[in-house]
């Protein structure tokens, strides 16, 4: 039985942040959870999905966030608890949606749990999704621990109900992806009877009618949280310097303190309920010391906020030094750690204290390096897209136009870097590249020459590139969109979408064609295998100087990781070491230094490559590739 | 050149100096020696860079600094001082008996039945021709047998990578080879001979080199992008070039006989045949070519003894049949030869200076070609 299902209350269980969450809206009563996939956030669905059967839950991996939302959205309507889970840049998807939803209201308690991506480590960007909050006039938690992660989600259900207002849950991958001690509750037992009661309206008209109600909500979520246990003080009755934190800000200024053992002489204000602001806690404790440092990530979300109640009432409070972001003591970009907020402090208030030598990171990373082997960012072994790639870069090559590729969002962006040899040019966001190829391929009229290719994968596909595809179409568009068919979404963990034949939960599902789709949408669609990279290479120069209008390439071969777990190699792979011309001639290293699969090595020792059996998958892509044909495969 | 200073003779040198100023005749000398070059539709493509200071592809690349006394040299033993028509051992009309040859060659069907028999009497194992698809592109391939020489037989006037072939293989290891190619290709055959760079291509089994009259090839793309403009039906069987004075372009094209005036056709000349000094194909065993006025005839130029042995013995086994090559003739084709390295020199000038060309030849020998080449042939 998975930790998370279990009927134990006070058992303490080690759990993932993302897992706890999921309990805690288990134990809140969750009835139907719908997701995207997307990192940090993903473990959230997954793991509901992986009781779902058991506990009588409905849990769905959406095509995209918004219809997640909606989807989640609706069990709140119909009187269920509903869940929505996805990462930052998700909530760009979602909001849409859900800038109106603040203002039809809702009726269920309704969460949406943002995980965001700090130093962008799985993003394409750094984005602080709590402005949504502010933006939408909707209320705000973040949880600063494992425990409180379970508690939070279970308490914004009971807040959504009494306001009658999506509730948003701002994690980060420090605290989704690390795991601590929860101590469980009951898991409640009720079934409640999901009812669309008629005569309620959920309208977003009148916009300024409802604007004004949402504002008054608000007000009810500021009293509300005025009382919040996710709210405290730690720390001497008249600190020297006052560190406000939420999220992970808190764990990182604990043990900022314990580092420089300034607990007589530090406090903290640990804030869980962001938006809106408990204004008279604020002030309260706003007036026990006259230095403030802000402790957050990303943005200066809590520190702006708390500067403008400051503002509103510095009569009263006199004058106070703030620092953070603002003030340069705290690096307004990227990922914060024990040590940046150790040397902040101790820098406002002169501890003395050995900070960590200028080439520790540096250190570290060498002592790392002799314990893990190293490994570049890069494409799996036999994996399909580096042969895509390589097939596209040929043919472009060829094609001698200058052709260029935009990018989309996937294991696929990949493509930008050497693994991808650095063929992909643009990346925004999911389906983006297929819309930037729509302006693209009218430019031509204007005296573009070059050839215009869109990368997209399959779930990104369905996600957001199906609309592009429409418009590409209906306007007139010419260019090639290569739809990278690995049978999974690869990047996030290999949850199933629309074309995988099944569900979240593992139930059977219709397959959606995506071949069948195009030509719906009026494309020139071929197909073909891109370990075939001889055909690959013909059939995009010809889909590239023949066919006008929008061509649809669909590269078909199912994700490496995949197929190595239902199918044995394909081929045993060899390097012939009498026929590798290694470093003296010719090649020059080829397959190690460009085409790079890890499954092959580059021995010094004998100045050839040889094959890594254990990492080569056997695709047999590189055989094709040694000019000396010294690469040889054999049926295994 | 600076002392000290690192010159780059590999593929970086060979990308700015020949692919980049379109001076790349698409010979395949430098393709499947590396993963880099690739050609396409007659295009040579440099794919990456390499970091090797010098290297095959530019060593053996017709267009890169080719020192001619030197290749000279290691293909006769004498340097490049027959200014008109190279190394001469004999000259004559020739052409093939057997109609199965006649039939289909471009003229007199010399060079298929020269292979054959070379393959036959087991003079070479493997021969590397060059046939063309359905759509004229032509492709260097390895033949071993008489079918595969016949339908091979007839000439492409687009240039394509035959020497690809040679690099590429496969090879069993043994066999010795023969090859027809254009004089750029024979002048790419004899620089891999003679080059001193570690050797992985069977050039050292290389014991005949039949090499093809010319005085220029097209770039494939356009000409037949204009081409089929022209001409309605997919399937060209056979293209042909009258002689001078008329110079027609003869376009077989299923049933229908197209006739193209070859001034139409002169924008699609590759420029890298405008620098070629070379239209007998000098660096050959044997060198064959059309006979101006004598419909179904070769010119025969023997230039070495394997070539001479070969041709001996052909024509003993009543394979071909010979005939003096008329003196009018004679000095025509010296004429056209001297003409055509006269225009060589001149477009290097137009481009800048002939020494800084792809060839050194004494001033002395440019001051010959300059003043025994007229101008008044057309
Ligand atoms: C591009 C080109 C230009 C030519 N220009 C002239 C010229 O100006 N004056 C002249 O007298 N003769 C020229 N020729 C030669 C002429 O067309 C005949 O090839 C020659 O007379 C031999 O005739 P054949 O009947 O013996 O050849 P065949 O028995 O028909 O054999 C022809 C051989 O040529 C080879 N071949 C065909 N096309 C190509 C190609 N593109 N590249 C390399 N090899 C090829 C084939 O492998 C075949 O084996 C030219 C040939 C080519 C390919
Ligand atoms: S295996 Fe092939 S590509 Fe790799 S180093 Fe050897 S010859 Fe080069
Ligand atoms: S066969 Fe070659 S390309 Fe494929 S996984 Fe093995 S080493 Fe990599
Ligand atoms: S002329 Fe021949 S060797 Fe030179 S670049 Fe072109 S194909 Fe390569």
């Amino acid at each position: 039985m998975s930790s998370i299902s279990q009927n134990a209350p006070g058992k303490t269980v080690l759990l993932m942040g993302n897992e706890a969450i999921a309990r805690g809206a288990l134990e809140a009563g969750v009835k139907v959870c719908a997701a995207y996939p997307g990192n940090p956030s993903s473990e959230i669905i997954g793991t509901l999905a992986k009781v779902a059967d058991e506990l009588g839950l409905h849990v769905e991996w959406s095509v995209n966030e918004k219809v997640a939302l909606e989807v989640a959205t609706a069990a709140s309507f119909a009187g269920l608890r509903g869940l929505c889970a996805m990462k930052q840049n998700g909530l760009n998807v979602a909001s849409d949606f859900l800038l109106n939803l603040n203002l039809s209201g809702c009726r269920g308690g309704l969460v949406l749990v943002v995980a965001d991506d700090p130093a962008g480590v799985s993003s394409s960007n750094e984005e602080d999704s709590r402005i949504f909050a502010k933006l939408g006039d909707l209320p705000l938690l973040e949880p600063a621990n494992f425990q409180e992660a379970k508690e939070m989600t279970k308490s914004a259900f009971e807040i959504s109900e009494q306001l009658g207002l999506p509730v948003l849950i701002r994690s980060v991958t420090r605290v989704s992806h690390a795991r601590g001690n929860v101590c469980l509750d009951e898991l409640p037992q009720s079934r409640p009877k999901p009812r669309f009661e008629n005569s309620l309206r959920f309208h977003a008209l009148p916009a300024v009618l409802n604007h004004k109600l949402l504002h008054e909500k608000l007000d009810r979520a500021k009293q509300m949280f005025e009382e919040s246990p996710f709210n405290f003080y730690r720390g001497p009755e008249k600190p020297e310097l006052m560190v406000a934190t939420s999220g992970s800000g808190w764990m990182y200024s604990l043990e900022a303190m314990i580092n420089l053992n300034v607990q007589e002489r530090v406090g903290v204000l640990k804030l869980g309920t962001t938006w809106p602001l408990p204004e008279s806690y604020v002030l309260e404790h706003l007036k026990k010391a006259d230095r403030i440092l802000f402790i957050e990530e990303v943005d200066p979300f809590l520190e702006n906020n708390v500067k403008e109640i400051y503002a509103q009432n510095c009569l009263f409070l006199g004058l106070k030094a703030f620092f953070g972001k603002a003030s340069k003591h705290i690096p307004d970009v990227g990922e914060l750690n024990p040590e940046i907020v150790t040397h902040a402090i101790q820098n406002l208030i002169q501890v003395p204290y050995e900070p960590r030598p200028a080439d520790y990171a540096l250190r570290a990373h060498e002592a790392a390096a002799e314990l893990i082997p190293a490994r570049a960012l890069s494409f799996c072994p036999g994996c399909p897209h580096r042969a895509t790639y390589w097939a596209v870069k040929i043919a472009l090559a060829l094609d001698g136009r200058d052709g260029f590729v935009l990018g989309d969002i996937g294991c696929y962006s990949l493509g930008m870097g050497p693994s991808g040899f650095g063929q992909m040019r643009t990346l925004h966001a999911m389906g983006s590249g297929t819309g930037l190829a729509c302006g693209f391929g009218q430019l031509n009229r204007f005296g573009l020459e070059q050839p215009v290719i869109a990368v997209c994968g399959d779930s990104t596909f369905y996600h957001a590139a199906m609309p592009a595809l429409a418009n590409a179409y209906y306007n007139g568009a010419d260019f090639l969109l290569l739809l990278l068919d690995n049978s999974a979404t690869a990047m996030t963990g290999f949850q199933p979408h629309p074309g995988t034949g099944s569900t979240a939960t593992g139930k059977e599902a219709p397959v959606i064609d995506l071949k069948a789709i195009c030509e719906v949408f009026g494309a020139h669609v071929e197909v073909v295998d891109p370990f075939d990279v001889a055909a690959t290479v013909e059939t995009l120069l010809r889909l590239l100087q023949e066919e006008k209008g929008v061509k649809v390439l669909i590269l078909k071969r199912e994700c490496a990781l995949v197929s190595a777990k239902h199918q044995k190699r394909l081929y045993q792979v060899e390097v012939e070491q009498e026929h590798c011309l290694g470093e003296t001639c010719g090649c020059n290293r080829f397959c190690t230094r460009i085409f790079k699969c890890p499954g092959l090595m580059w021995d010094k020792a004998a100045g050839k490559a040889r094959i890594d059996e254990a990492i080569c998958t056997g695709c047999g892509v590189c055989t094709r590739i040694c000019p000396a044909s010294a690469i040889r495969k054999e049926k295994a | 050149m600076e002392t000290g200073e690192k010159v780059n003779r590999g593929l970086k040198a060979l990308g700015e100096k020949v692919l980049n100023s379109d001076q790349c005749t698409a010979c395949g000398a430098c393709l499947s020696l590396c993963p880099y070059l690739r050609s396409w539709k007659g295009r040579v493509v440099k794919l990456d860079n390499c970091n090797l200071e010098e290297g095959r592809c530019f060593a053996y690349c017709p267009r890169t600094e080719v020192d001619l006394d030197e290749v000279y040299r290691g293909f006769f033993g004498k340097s490049y001082e027959e200014i008109e028509m190279g190394p001469v051992r004999k000259i004559m009309m020739a052409r093939a008996k057997d109609p199965i040859w006649t039939k289909k060659a471009q003229t007199g069907g010399v060079v298929s039945a020269l292979i054959d028999f070379a393959l036959r009497e087991g003079v070479i194992q493997a021969g590397v021709l060059t046939p063309r698809d359905g759509d004229l592109l032509p492709q260097g391939k390895i033949i071993t047998n008489r079918k595969a020489v016949l339908s091979c037989a007839g000439s492409s006037y687009v240039s394509g990578p035959t020497l690809e072939a040679l690099n590429r293989g496969p090879w069993k290891g043994q066999e010795r080879i023969g090859i027809v190619g254009l004089p750029c290709q024979a002048l790419a055959l004899a620089r891999m001979k003679t080059s001193t760079l570690e050797k992985k291509t069977p050039i050292d089994r290389v014991d005949l080199v039949i090499g093809l009259f010319c005085t220029w090839a097209l770039d494939y793309k356009p000409f037949m992008a204009f081409l089929y403009k022209r001409v309605s039906s997919l399937s060209i069987k056979k293209l042909n070039i009258t002689p001078p004075p008329e110079r027609i372009l003869e376009v077989m094209a299923g049933k229908t006989l197209s006739r193209i005036p070859v001034d139409d056709i002169r924008p699609f000349i590759r420029p890298s045949c405008r620098v070629c000094l070379d239209m007998t194909a000098e660096l050959s065993d044997i060198s064959v070519g059309t006979v101006e006025g004598k419909e179904g005839w070769n010119t025969v130029i023997v230039r070495t003894a394997m070539g001479e042995n070969l041709l001996k013995r052909a024509k003993k086994a009543g394979v071909i049949e010979t005939r003096p090559l008329p003196k009018d003739n004679l000095s025509h084709l010296k004429e056209a030869s001297l003409l055509k390295k006269r225009r060589a020199l001149d477009a290097l000038k137009e481009m800048g200076e002939i020494e800084k060309g792809y060839f050194t030849l004494s001033a002395n020998l440019i001051k010959c070609i300059l003043s025994e080449s007229g101008e008044t042939l057309p």
